[in-house]
């Protein structure tokens, strides 16, 4: 056979493999959605018996399943306590990492720790470590400490690589400028590396808002989204269940673009200028 | 008639709207030292890369050694080449890494440990046998290159800017001894630059390109007192271009405006926009009575190189003009200092 | 100089907090496992007297055995699935695809869903493999098969489905960063050597990615010996492995055994990680 042929062969046999896998990993996704828009009549399967938003209203209305807003909005405050943390910690740790302290790898490895860790054993030590300490397990109390050890290190690794792409020496121009180092962070270094902290804190809102290994253990009575829909699914498969895993997942999809809508925006509009 | 070690006929090369290689022509005898010769994106790496094979042309033809390869891989072609970067294989020993074309060529592994331990020998590297690229210095990068190049004794050797990434200090070096390298091996070496003083210094023959074409190609001499356009005039070291209209003077002479010049080649257009240049050692200060060409000047600054003093001076239509006079000799005129300078008309050379 | 000096006291005021904060999170917690694993008596207590009983209650239990194995077992599988099929699909992203709009589009695609909760992604495969599923019915439909299949939901089958889709690109994401690392003049300078294609692969490409196959291949394993959500989801009540037993442990307050699984569990993956570093050294990669 002609290399060319063959060239070509293996090109479309690794492309086609690469669609495949693309649809297999959507199409679940895809008929979770479409499934969710069933009618009063249909099951967890096809057949649908009609479009609606039948089970969307049951969801709102909480009927049948268990109320999921509660859980939905202590989620919410959860992820976005965690998204500010995880700035503020990781923008920080990173700003130390510059200085290459003594002890800075092993720093980089406890905070690779986090990332390493299985959620199922953090969570499951956390709770016992609360218990040892009298702690009452609590979502905004245990969870949330734990949440943070696992979006931490995400943000860690990306102000990391923000800052290693980052010149020095405009710090430098600025310091020379008469600027006095923490002005020189507010003013130069801040600002360009902001795409970086979005980032970061795009990574702790969704982590957290996503996380249950962790949760399970720690959460208490009070329950957070994602374990609500395991407890609902321990029960019972229902089309609500569909219902609530597509909003959330556009939800969160939506929330992605126009973070990353605006970003461009900002950054096209900065380069106009 | 001698076979050619490489033939390029009227090859093209286009990226989308892009040409990057427009009808480029050249001959390769054996064991020649081509240096091809341009500034960045004029064509010269994407000429070198399809001899190599690793760009296809889209049109035109390459032969080496007088067999038809314009469309076979480089894996087909009796060809090595030396990268920029070098492009050594980081997980590889220095051994390994210079005895792989031969293992692709699958000679015996006894036959390889003995030729790898004689070329490794004959660049002076055997010591780093064992080593890895990662702790190697630039030379010696340099050397395990072109050692793992010239193994398997291609008819041509392709250096794409081989000594660019070495220090300052040791490229002359470099220089010398792969030019006795290249005569000893009867390879013929085809390189790639965008300095002249190594494609002039280096070359048998210089390729100078520009804009995806050849502008001239010929020895070192030819190149540098010959410059058939205005680019190459322009591009090589130590001409003056001037621009003027063409007008025939008769006796095989012609004027460039005001300049009286010899009439060489295909005369353009009575009255057509012609120019031509006149090497910056051959103006002279205070030119003799019978000098036809002379114009006043004022002396902007004095370069001293050692060997050559240069002026740069400013004619009256404000042009720059560069003059060269041996270093030994004592400076002639002063910086912001008049005065008149000439050349022979038999000295300018009219551009094409 | 910036706006942090090197070796400056600052830093250690800066790091201090995250130090603080995974040292109680993440440090303190997994030392307490290992410590309550060897507690004996029956209260939860840090009086009490350590004893090795856990363990030899749980390892003289044939059934528990035999669970320690599938989890490996079912490791081992998708290691190999998603390496292979990672490896395929970085290949092709990085090294075929030529059209940059493509990749980022291709890219996107695949990134998308590893934005979703992993949760929502397991239960989306359940209306999929069920006797009634949509891959029963499409199979019925194309007259492969002409009764549904129970293979699927409830099986290690339909969990390894699951998995293989979850999974596949903590394959592929490092492997593709390995790739993108390689010079391009590597791979021509083969080819001038006389290597064709495939050579220039095994010889040059995939040495040169190894750290990256290996990150991966870790990366897969970790999650998957951890892995209780999908387990639980598509293998229903019927199925678990070494991850759902921590947590039947913890739920039917057998605490002591709960840490002792959970100890194994980790030991298992410290092994797993162990192994990977004898191959690369991680901290290479940044350099």
């Amino acid at each position: 056979m002609h290399w060319k042929t063959r060239q070509r062969l293996v090109t479309w046999a690794l492309g086609t493999l690469t669609i495949g896998f693309l649809l297999y990993q959507w199409l679940p996704i895809l008929t979770l959605a479409v499934l969710s828009f069933s009618g009063p009549t249909g099951g967890t399967t096809f057949p649908m018996n009609g479009v609606s938003l039948h089970w969307y209203r049951e969801l709102w209305a909480a009927s049948f399943i268990g109320d999921f807003k509660p859980p939905l909005w202590r989620s919410f405050l959860l992820a976005l306590a965690c998204s500010g943390v995880t700035c503020v910690l990781s923008v920080a740790s990173a700003q130390a990492m510059r200085a290459r302290f003594a002890g800075h790898n092993a720093f980089f490895f406890l905070l690779l720790l986090g990332l390493m860790a299985p959620g199922l054993l953090v969570g499951f030590g956390f709770a016992l470590l609360a218990r040892l300490l009298g702690m009452e397990p609590a979502w905004n109390t245990t969870a949330f400490i734990v949440h943070v050890s696992w979006t931490l290190p995400f943000g860690f690794l990306t102000m990391l690589a923000v800052f290693n792409r980052f010149d020095v020496k405009l710090e430098e121009a600025a310091l020379t400028l008469g600027a006095n180092r923490f002005v020189a962070f507010r003013r130069i270094t801040l600002p360009i590396v902001l795409p970086g902290v979005i980032g970061a804190a795009l990574f702790g809102f969704s982590l957290s808002y996503d996380e249950f290994a962790r949760s399970m253990f720690t959460t208490g009575p009070d329950n957070t989204l994602p374990l609500a829909v395991l407890a609902q699914l321990d029960q019972q498969l229902t089309p609500e269940l569909y219902a609530i895993g597509t909003a959330t997942t556009l939800t969160s999809l939506l929330v992605i673009l126009l973070t990353t809508t605006v970003l461009w925006l900002s950054r096209r509009r900065a380069a106009a200028r | 008639m001698a076979q050619l070690d490489l033939e390029i006929r009227s090859l093209r090369k286009r990226y989308g709207g892009f040409t990057a290689v427009d009808d480029v022509s050249l001959q390769v005898g054996q064991g020649q030292f081509v240096c091809l010769l341009g500034p960045s994106g004029c064509g010269k790496t994407t000429t070198l890369r399809c001899i190599a094979g690793l760009e296809e042309p889209d049109d035109g033809e390459i032969l080496i050694g007088g067999r038809q390869v314009t469309h076979d891989p480089p894996w087909q072609r009796d060809i090595a080449m030396m990268f920029q970067d070098f492009a050594l294989f980081p997980h590889m020993s220095i051994a390994r890494q210079v005895g792989f074309g031969l293992e692709m060529l699958k000679r015996p592994k006894a036959e390889i440990r003995k030729r790898v331990a004689e070329v490794l020998a004959a660049f002076e590297i055997g010591g780093l046998a064992e080593r890895r690229p990662a702790s190697l210095s630039g030379g010696q990068r340099q050397r395990v290159a072109l050692a793992r190049a010239m193994i398997t004794e291609p008819r041509i050797l392709l250096l794409d800017e081989p000594i660019g990434a070495l220090d300052y200090s040791l490229r002359e070096t470099v220089m010398l001894e792969l030019k006795q390298v290249q005569r000893r091996s009867g390879i013929s070496f085809i390189w790639v630059t965008h300095d002249q003083n190594e494609a002039f210094s280096l070359g048998d023959l210089v390729v100078v390109m520009n804009h995806a074409r050849i502008e001239q190609q010929g020895t070192p001499q030819e190149i540098l007192q010959r410059p058939r356009t205005p680019f190459v005039a322009g591009f090589v070291q130590g001409n003056n271009v001037f621009r003027g209209r063409y007008t025939a003077a008769g006796a095989g002479h012609a004027r460039v405006g005001a300049y009286l010049l010899p009439a060489g080649g295909p005369p353009p257009a009575e009255g057509a926009e012609a120019s031509f240049s006149i090497r910056a050692e051959l103006l002279r200060f205070n030119p003799p009575a019978d000098w036809p060409n002379r114009l006043a000047a004022r002396c902007l600054t004095v370069e001293y190189f050692g060997s050559i003093r240069r002026y740069i001076l400013q004619g009256p239509d404000g042009a720059l003009l560069k003059l060269d006079q041996f270093g030994a000799e004592p400076a002639t005129i002063g910086v912001g200092e008049e005065t008149v300078l000439g050349w022979r008309a038999a000295d300018a050379v009219l551009h094409a | 100089m910036s706006t942090i000096p090197l070796r400056s006291p600052r830093a250690y005021l800066l790091a201090l907090p995250a130090a603080a904060w995974m040292l109680t999170a993440v440090v303190a917690p997994t030392l307490l496992i290992l410590w309550v694993s060897f507690w004996g008596g029956r209260a939860f207590s840090t009086a009490s007297p350590l004893t090795t009983q856990n363990y030899e209650r749980f390892l003289s239990n044939a059934t528990y055995l035999q669970l320690v194995l599938d989890s490996l077992k079912q490791a081992a599988l998708l290691m190999l699935l998603c390496g292979v099929l990672g490896y395929c699909i970085a290949y092709f992203l990085s090294m075929k695809l030529r059209n940059p709009r493509w990749r980022t589009a291709l890219l996107l695609a695949f990134i998308i869903p590893f934005w979703t909760s992993a949760l929502i992604r397991a239960i989306a495969w359940v209306p999929f493999l069920g006797v009634n599923g949509v891959i029963n019915q499409a199979l019925l439909w194309l007259g492969l098969a002409d009764q549904p299949v129970e293979v699927f939901l409830y099986s290690r089958t339909g969990i390894s489905m699951a998995q293989l889709s979850l999974y596949t690109l903590m394959a592929s994401g490092p492997v593709m960063y390995m790739l993108a690392q390689i010079p391009p003049a590597l791979r021509e300078a083969a080819m001038t050597l006389k290597a064709p294609p495939l050579v220039v692969f095994w010889r040059v490409v995939f040495p040169l990615t190894l750290p990256g196959v290996v990150i991966g291949q870790v990366l897969v394993f970790l999650n998957v010996m951890a892995d209780f959500a999908t387990v639980a989801t598509i293998g229903g009540n019927k199925i678990a492995l070494l991850a759902n037993l921590v947590l039947n442990f913890y739920e039917g307050s057998q605490i002591r055994a709960a840490a002792v699984v959970a100890v194994l569990l980790m030991l298992c993956m410290l092994a797993g990680v162990a192994a990977a570093l004898r191959v690369v050294d991680i901290r290479r990669l940044g350099a």
